[in-house]
């Protein structure tokens, strides 16, 4: 796999195909991207592009677009949808406007792999790091993954924050911690939970800085990064507060996310625990739900101080599984980050029955779905269960990627053991 | 995530020393398998020691889970779990239960009008009668006052001063009493000789009117003695003369009638076995026999009233004629549509059926079947059904046809909503008035004690402010209620408190934890907390115990040094 030299035209080469599969698929079947739209999968409570339009409806009639409790996106992406020409009648700019984002996010990845920091940070090299995928390919894996698809044609919303992130990490990676803490903050502001992915790319962000200008302290560093994504974050929440006249957005869109208000089904493992739960005991097991979505951050941080990159992909994983309301685009996202530890792929043990597992519920998930909803045949236990395989399958993932890579570090202390059995004392 | 990954080879620190003669014997020949990469010597040897950069890393790993679940995870479970209780005055709750606050007085005031006597013989018949009154009294509830109304005063300005009854002496030929059958009024006549002198102690005059009050307020005495006895009153409280018979017979008019609401729905039912009439004068008629009762009753009660008209209306029980037993299932339940309560009002039903079926009459006319007559029966707390013959042409239910339906229904409502059934009507009124005050009290009284028992039993129950202010307003208005008891604001005060005793005791936040023992806390928790606890309290303790094995070598290292 030489892809250290990737010429200009094999990335165009890529870029094409990839928009021309998306356009293919907007045009040639006019129904996918309705039928796709309606998915529980793909679409959640807040980031449903049916509940988009909904919102977009309100706006333009000057209503607020939370009014009626359908549309729990944040405000600023009104204008840029009502910017584009009406969906109704002219859908290909909305469908570029998507291929583009997914473009922009592979642009993106095809920096990080080629930065080689996966392989080699500031404080650890793996000694494995030669046998890695470029970001050609790193990218084609990306754009061409059935998630990555399913997402862009479905035009949920997640797909802006996806490019944010990994906007966020590529310039933390590039050496320019302003436009990372920019770009998380944006990521944040549409969705919230990216505000804890802030420590790792902190972390990267010291590690990367360019040595001409770099600030020593740790300390002064973080004070002034964190100074800059509280910055932006309230300028974006002013400006909404200025587009829609009020501080409503508030509740109607982290405080969703927070209180799990809108128990739709989805693939994750919150909305099934909330409906059976007793009332009295909702808000202390939200609270638990939340502070264990956030408790890995520190550990992770901590543990694996030396490879910054690895944690943020660990975090992508784990909340891939544990947000309230995840999609297979925060799966598509994981998955995107996963190839760029090519080299550690070795020392995983599991990766058969990962693999199996995650096409199996992928199959399974949406047959189960029709039974209970559609055929009535089955009941909400089918997909809940399918949901719990599919959490299994990715923490697999993530566990053994975290095995791998604590291995491959491990190997660097103790040169003496490579090859040889392991176990855990 | 584990927050600890010792990774070591795998056979070297599973064996004991004693086998590893062995294992080494067995590892030897394996040895240039592995590709000569690690020597046999160092798959035996136990693991170096860790690094003290990798022991402290540990130790922030730990930490970092620890701080979140301290700092974070215990003042949230502390705040979102802590149950709420405001603070009850349960004692004074229970006395209101136990009719330890409010001692239930009646106290009726009966003028005495005798334009023809002098002052001083009034007076002294007053005060002879009032002793009569009291000689025959034996329960201290309900108290009759005497007090002479001015002779100058007038037929227009008789009761003004809320009298309950009034009491007009004229002279006459004989002693006789007879009870105006349109206001509280009750004439007496009497010979003049029958006049005690003022000297006199006793006079037959005072004993006849004593007598003829007290049979007047007889039936609501029984009443209230029966309400307050039926409560858990205390003894010396309760009427003594209330036989078991009386007793009986006035629960089953309480049975009868409806519970209490501020509001009733009146729904008025034509139903025809065939296509005809399907038209009836139903508001005239309303309006003509129903409304004047409906108006005397509107300071007790507001009635809503609406109308419907069923052809081909099959009742419940075909036969010709209906005995007493297909009475109760005349009804047909099942295809007519009467909806058991519109809006939070309770239903008064009113049907009538026309049709060609008649009421077999009862072998033997019993006390029990008084209210019924051959074409109408009372359904407890339910309504009344009456049937009317027509001629099978008639297209149309002229006002007057339906007239003895409506007054039958008229009646039927008046003993629904509970009123007493001897004496004039506005006698009757004022007394249902009392009786609904006295009826609400002590129910309100009662919820309250039941509210006080509950939070005492469950200390697990939350209790809301909402139903600390509804327990406060009931009091209030319970004070109120028990010292103006008899006249027409006790009764708003005591309708006020009902209602918001009810609302308390059905808060819909204490409804839902009635019953949550502490056994079901432990189900709710051990399932997710129990595996995400156990690697925390393990990592933790392992870290407490390696640290203090650090200290104590430290120590016995320093001791060494120090030798």
């Amino acid at each position: 796999m030489d892809g250290s030299k990737v010429t200009l035209g094999r990335t165009a080469g890529l870029y094409a195909g990839a928009a021309v599969l998306r356009l293919a698929l907007f045009t040639l079947f006019p129904g996918l991207p309705d039928l796709l739209t309606g998915r529980v999968e793909i679409s959640t409570p807040v980031t449903s592009f049916k509940r988009l339009q909904e919102g977009l409806f309100l706006y333009n009639h000057n209503v607020s677009p939370y009014d009626g409790g359908v549309y729990h996106q944040a405000p600023l992406l009104l204008p840029l949808f009502s910017l584009l020409p009406s969906f109704a009648t002219l859908p290909i700019f909305t469908y570029l406007l998507y291929i583009a984002v997914d473009l922009a996010s592979a642009s993106a990845l095809i920096k990080i792999a080629d930065s080689g920091e996966a392989g080699s940070s500031a404080l650890f090299t793996s000694p494995r790091r030669q046998k890695r995928w470029s970001g050609f390919i790193v990218a084609a894996v990306f754009l061409f993954n059935p998630f990555t698809v399913a997402t862009c044609i479905g035009r949920s919303t997640s797909v802006f924050t996806t490019a944010a992130i990994l906007h966020a990490i590529a310039k933390a990676v590039a050496g320019a911690p302003f436009s990372a803490m920019v770009a998380i903050s944006f990521a944040s502001y549409l969705s919230m939970y990216p505000l804890l992915l802030l420590p790792p790319l902190l972390l990267l962000c010291y590690d990367r800085q360019p040595t001409s200008r770099a600030v020593k302290s740790g300390y002064q560093f973080a004070t002034t990064n964190i100074g800059v994504v509280i910055a932006v974050l309230g300028a974006l929440f002013q400006m909404s507060y200025f587009m829609t006249g009020s501080w409503e957005f508030l509740p109607s869109t982290y405080g969703v996310q927070l209180t799990l208000s809108d128990l739709t089904p989805n693939i994750g493992l919150w909305w099934y625990f909330f409906i059976e739960m007793f009332d009295s005991f909702r808000s202390f097991f939200l609270a638990v739900f939340w502070l264990h979505l956030s408790c890995y951050v520190g550990g992770l941080s901590i543990r694996i101080r030396r490879q910054p990159l690895v944690v943020l992909t660990l975090l992508l994983g784990l909340f891939a599984i544990f947000k309230p309301y995840p999609s297979i685009s925060d799966a598509s996202l994981f998955l995107a980050m996963v190839p760029l530890y090519r080299h550690v792929f070795p020392l995983m043990r599991y990766t058969f029955v990962i693999a199996a597992v995650i096409m199996y519920t992928t199959f399974l998930g949406p047959a189960f779905y029709h039974l209970w909803i559609y055929a009535g045949s089955g009941n909400a236990n089918f997909f809940y269960a399918i949901t719990l395989v599919w959490g299994l399958g990715l923490s697999l993932l993530v566990c053994d990627l975290t095995f791998a890579v604590l291995r491959d570090e491990w190997e660097v202390e103790r040169p003496e053991m490579v090859g040889k059995d392991i176990r855990q004392i | 995530m584990p927050a600890r990954r010792q990774i070591d080879n795998g056979a070297a620190s599973a064996k004991t020393t004693s086998s590893q003669a062995t294992v080494s014997s067995i590892a030897a020949p394996n040895a240039p398998s592995n590709g000569g990469v690690a020597d046999t010597t160092s798959t035996r040897k136990q693991p170096p020691p860790e690094k003290p950069s990798d022991v402290r890393r540990r130790t922030y790993v730990i930490l970092s889970f620890w701080v979140i679940v301290v700092l974070l995870g215990l003042p949230i479970w502390w705040e979102t779990t802590t149950i709420y209780r405001a603070n009850l005055p349960l004692s004074e709750m229970l006395d209101w239960a136990d009719g330890k606050a409010c001692r239930p007085v009646f106290p009726l005031r009966i003028s005495i009008q005798a334009n023809s006597l002098h002052e001083q013989e009034a007076q002294n018949l007053l005060r002879l009668t009032q002793h009569a009154l009291d000689d025959l009294n034996d329960f201290s509830g309900h108290h009759l006052r005497l007090q002479l109304s001015p002779p100058a005063a007038k037929e227009t300005e008789k009761d003004d001063d809320g009298a309950a009854l009034t009491i007009r002496l004229i002279p006459g030929e004989s002693t006789t009493s007879t009870l105006d059958p349109y206001a509280p009024i009750l004439d007496i006549t009497y010979p003049p000789h029958t006049i005690p002198s003022p000297s006199s102690s006793s006079s037959s005059l005072a004993t006849y009117v004593a007598t003829q009050l007290r049979t007047t307020f007889a039936e609501e005495q029984a009443i209230i003695s029966y309400l307050l006895s039926s409560h858990s009153m205390p003894s010396d409280h309760r009427p003594q003369g209330l036989t078991p018979e009386a007793a009986d017979s006035l629960s089953k008019r309480t049975t009868r009638s409806l519970k209490y609401a501020p509001t009733y729905h009146l729904t008025f039912s034509l139903f025809t076995s065939g296509p005809l009439p399907s038209s009836w004068d139903i508001e005239a008629a309303i309006a003509e026999f129903m409304k004047p009762v409906l108006d005397v009753l509107s300071p007790i009660h507001n009635f809503t009233i609406d109308t419907q008209v069923q052809l081909y209306a099959t009742p419940g029980v075909q036969s010709q004629v209906l005995t007493k037993e297909d009475l109760s299932s005349f009804i047909n339940a099942a295809e007519w549509p009467l909806s058991p309560s519109i809006g939070g009002a309770p239903t008064i039903n009113f049907i009538v059926f026309v049709g060609n079926q008649t009421i077999h009459a009862a072998p033997q006319g019993t006390a029990d079947e008084t209210d019924r007559t051959s074409q109408s029966w009372l359904i407890p707390q339910w309504g009344t059904v009456y049937l009317l013959p027509l001629p099978s042409d008639t297209t149309h239910v002229s006002a007057e046809k339906l007239k003895q339906s409506l007054l039958t229904f008229t009646s039927h409502l008046l003993s629904l909503t509970g009123t007493p059934q001897s004496g004039s009507l506005p006698l009757r009124l004022s007394t249902l008035a009392r009786i609904r005050s006295a009826d609400l009290l002590l129910r309100a009284s009662s919820t309250l004690g039941s509210l006080a028992r509950l939070a005492l039993a469950l200390p697990s129950i939350s209790i809301p402010e909402s139903v600390a202010d509804g327990v406060s307003t009931t009091m209030s208005h319970l004070r109120l209620a028990c010292e103006t008891l008899g006249g027409p604001e006790g009764l708003a005060h005591a309708r006020v408190a009902e209602a918001e005793a009810e609302r308390a005791f059905f808060e819909k936040s204490m409804v839902g934890q009635l019953y949550f023992p502490d056994e079901h806390k432990l189900a709710v928790y051990i399932p997710l907390l129990g595996p995400v606890g156990v690697p925390l309290l393990l990592g933790l303790l392992n870290e407490i115990k390696a640290w203090r094995k650090r200290r104590r070598e430290r120590a016995e290292h320093a001791a060494k040094k120090r030798e």
